[in-house]
Order: structure tokens, then C-alpha cells, then sequence
């Protein structure tokens, strides 16, 4: 593979931003996630017989939050690849 | 038991440590054993070959790309038939048309067909007043969707029941069925356009049942109407928005698990076989998708009748 300076530049700074882009996107839904997942447990230390109910609630609540850091991985990969 | 450690689990634990650490150093060697007959004679051998990880990740997801790149002859895993087939339609097109990624995707769609018309035909024969387990199963899933429904679209709108399992089932075969360990399978939901059409898909249907509770003009005067309806623009880039933020959650999380086990069985290729990554990112994150797909799907139906 031979590139020239120009094009060398191009997919460094591609594969920087593809880094930063994944590294800052997963920064909201991590913090999301663990949010549900404490509130989740504190609705279940509440009330016991709701945990099946509260579990799946959850479940659903965190891949819809999930989802920008699904955003960012995308974009990451077009950025790797399509350069 | 664990007060005497016998010497046999000592060496066992440093030969693991050994050739993981020996694994790591020859991260970029893929190995595999031949087993097979040459010239008439039994042979068992050990081929190591060098390659790069980014090529074998643009070999596993662009197929097309890569052998346009390298100019070799792509190896085809099913029908030759077919494939020709595709090779010489592809020569109509104004676009151009991508015959490898085409032709893998269709095959695993079909499988998928195959296995759930298998599967209906199965279940319909083993039906019975007292019920097997596949019976029981099956109902377990079908009920539990329903209730679903029953919950948040009212009892009056039960007939979307088949819709909605349907797609879960659907789904939930599609993310499934990549996991089985043969040369060309794949998840049809890893591809952008099984996602992008099922998401198309509910958009339709969720206009269509707006039309049919509220009538046709009265729902389009919400996306023209600025005097009813002050935000009709931004309703009409919500609209788009739905359908790019229900697909691409799919697409990203199977292409993203996907990648993943890709690029640590590389890496370990002989120590630790991906079985616990092929459990997360297949079966735990496949499920949670399917149903979250249908979850929304659901609840954008349900938006449109409650109004």
C-alpha cells in the first residue's frame, strides 16, 4: 500500500477521529446505564415481587440509551473503512 | 477438595499461562490444522500464514470491496448456479451491482425462511391436547407477546399479534443463526439493508394504521397543516428519524459484536475458544435486540391509536 503525504494524513486523522468518536460516544451511555441499573435495584430492594416486571423494564431502558454509543460505533467504522 | 492441590493442575496452569503468552506474541499468524488426504497418504499439518488483521476484517464484512481490491476469484459457499445467475444480471443495472454480498445475503435470508417455515410446519404437526415441549415453548412465547400487545394497544387490537411475532421471531432467527460454525454464514441483520427494510416496514404500518383509525385526510393535514399543528416540519424529520434510529440500533449492536468476536479469536486463537463471547454478543445481546425492535414497534403503533 502506497499513499501519498496527502492521503497519509487523511486516514491518520480518520483513524484518530474514529478513535475519539468511539471513546466519547460511549461515555453517555455508559453513565446512562448505570444510572437505570441503580435505580432498577433500588426499585427491587423496594419491592421484591415487581422484579421480573422491573428486570425487563430495565433491560428495554438501556438498549434504547445504548443506542447513541450504537451511533458513534457506526460512524467510527464508516470513518475506518470508507477513507 | 481444595486443600490438597495436586502437581498435575500446577504444570496445567503454567502451560496455559505459556501459550497464552506465546499466542499473544504471534498475534498476527492465523493457524490453522489440515486434516485430509494428499497423493494417497493420510496427512495431519499445521499451517501458519501471516495476514492482517484490517484485511481480514474487510474480507469478513465488505466481500465485495476486498475482492475487487486483491482481484482474485471469490470463493463461493453454496450454489454456483445462483451465483452465476446474480453475476449475469448484475450486467443490466444502471447502479452497480454488487454480486458476492448480494448472493450471501439472499442465501441467508432464505435459509432463515427455510428454518422458520420448518419450524411452523413442526410445531403445526406436534400440535396436541397435551402439549410437547416445543408446544409449550411456543405458546410461552406467543402468549407472552400477546399480553404484550393486549397491554398497550387494549383488547379491542389484538389482531397485531401476528405482525409483532412474527418480526420477534424473524429477528430473533436472523441474529441466532450466525452463530452456527459455517464457512459463508452470517447474520442477515449484520447487513444495513435487512434492518433499513424492516424498519421502512413498521413505518408503513404505522401510517397505515393511522390512516385506518383517524382517516386519510385528517392524519395528513398533522404533516401539512401548520395552523392544527405548529411543528408539522419537525414532525415529518421525526418521522425519518424513526425509521434511521430503529434499524440502526440493530445493524450496529449485530456488526459491533460481530467485529468484536472477529478481532479476540484472532487474537487467541488456540487458548480460549470465543465461546463466552459468542454467548453475550449472540444469544444475550441477539434476544435483548429482537425484543427491543419489537418493543418499539409496539409502542410506535400504539402512539397512533391511543391518539
Amino acid at each position: 500500500m502506497n499513499l501519498t503525504l496527502a492521503q497519509g494524513i487523511v486516514k491518520a486523522s480518520a483513524l484518530l477521529g474514529a478513535g475519539l468518536c468511539m471513546g466519547m460516544g460511549a461515555l453517555g451511555p455508559g453513565v446512562g446505564e448505570g444510572f437505570v441499573a441503580g435505580k432498577a435495584c433500588e426499585g427491587i430492594a423496594r419491592s421484591p415481587e415487581n422484579a421480573s416486571l422491573i428486570t425487563r423494564t430495565m433491560l428495554v431502558g438501556q438498549a434504547v440509551s445504548e443506542s447513541t454509543g450504537i451511533y458513534s460505533l457506526v460512524i467510527a467504522l464508516l470513518l475506518i473503512f470508507s477513507t | 477438595m481444595a486443600k490438597k492441590k495436586s502437581p498435575m493442575l500446577k504444570i496445567i496452569l503454567i502451560f496455559f499461562i505459556v501459550e497464552v503468552v506465546l499466542v499473544f506474541l504471534s498475534g498476527n499468524f492465523s493457524k490453522q490444522l489440515e486434516i485430509g488426504f494428499e497423493h494417497g497418504k493420510f496427512r495431519i499439518r499445521h499451517v501458519e500464514t501471516e495476514y492482517n488483521l484490517q484485511e481480514k476484517i474487510t474480507e469478513e464484512f465488505q466481500i465485495d470491496e476486498y475482492y475487487s481490491q486483491h482481484g482474485k476469484t471469490p470463493e463461493i459457499y453454496g450454489s454456483k448456479k445462483l451465483y452465476n445467475l446474480f453475476k449475469f444480471l448484475s450486467k443490466f443495472g444502471t447502479v452497480p451491482f454488487t454480486p458476492m454480498g448480494t448472493f450471501q445475503l439472499l442465501r441467508m435470508i432464505l435459509i432463515v425462511d427455510i428454518v422458520l417455515l420448518l419450524m411452523a410446519l413442526f410445531i403445526r404437526k406436534s400440535l396436541a391436547r397435551r402439549p410437547a415441549k416445543s408446544q409449550i415453548i411456543f405458546e410461552l412465547v406467543y402468549t407472552s407477546l400477546e399480553e404484550f400487545v393486549t397491554e398497550t394497544l387494549g383488547k379491542d387490537k389484538v389482531n397485531y399479534t401476528p405482525y409483532i411475532v412474527t418480526l420477534f421471531i424473524f429477528i430473533w432467527v436472523c441474529n441466532m443463526i450466525g452463530m452456527i460454525p459455517i464457512p459463508g454464514f452470517m447474520e442477515p441483520t449484520r447487513n444495513l439493508n435487512v434492518p433499513l427494510g424492516l424498519g421502512f416496514m413498521v413505518v408503513i404500518v404505522v401510517h397505515f394504521t393511522a390512516i385506518k383509525m383517524k382517516g386519510a385526510w385528517k392524519h395528513i393535514q398533522n404533516y401539512i397543516n401548520p395552523v392544527k399543528n405548529p411543528l408539522c416540519l419537525l414532525d415529518i424529520v421525526g418521522e425519518a428519524s424513526k425509521v434511521v434510529s430503529i434499524s440502526f440500533r440493530l445493524f450496529g449492536n449485530i456488526l459491533g459484536g460481530a467485529i468484536i468476536i472477529l478481532v479476540v479469536s484472532s487474537l487467541v486463537s488456540f487458548v480460549v475458544l470465543p465461546i463466552g463471547l459468542t454467548l453475550f454478543f449472540g444469544v444475550f445481546v441477539g434476544t435483548i435486540q429482537a425484543f427491543v425492535f419489537t418493543m418499539l414497534a409496539l409502542t410506535y403503533i400504539g402512539v397512533e391509536i391511543a391518539e
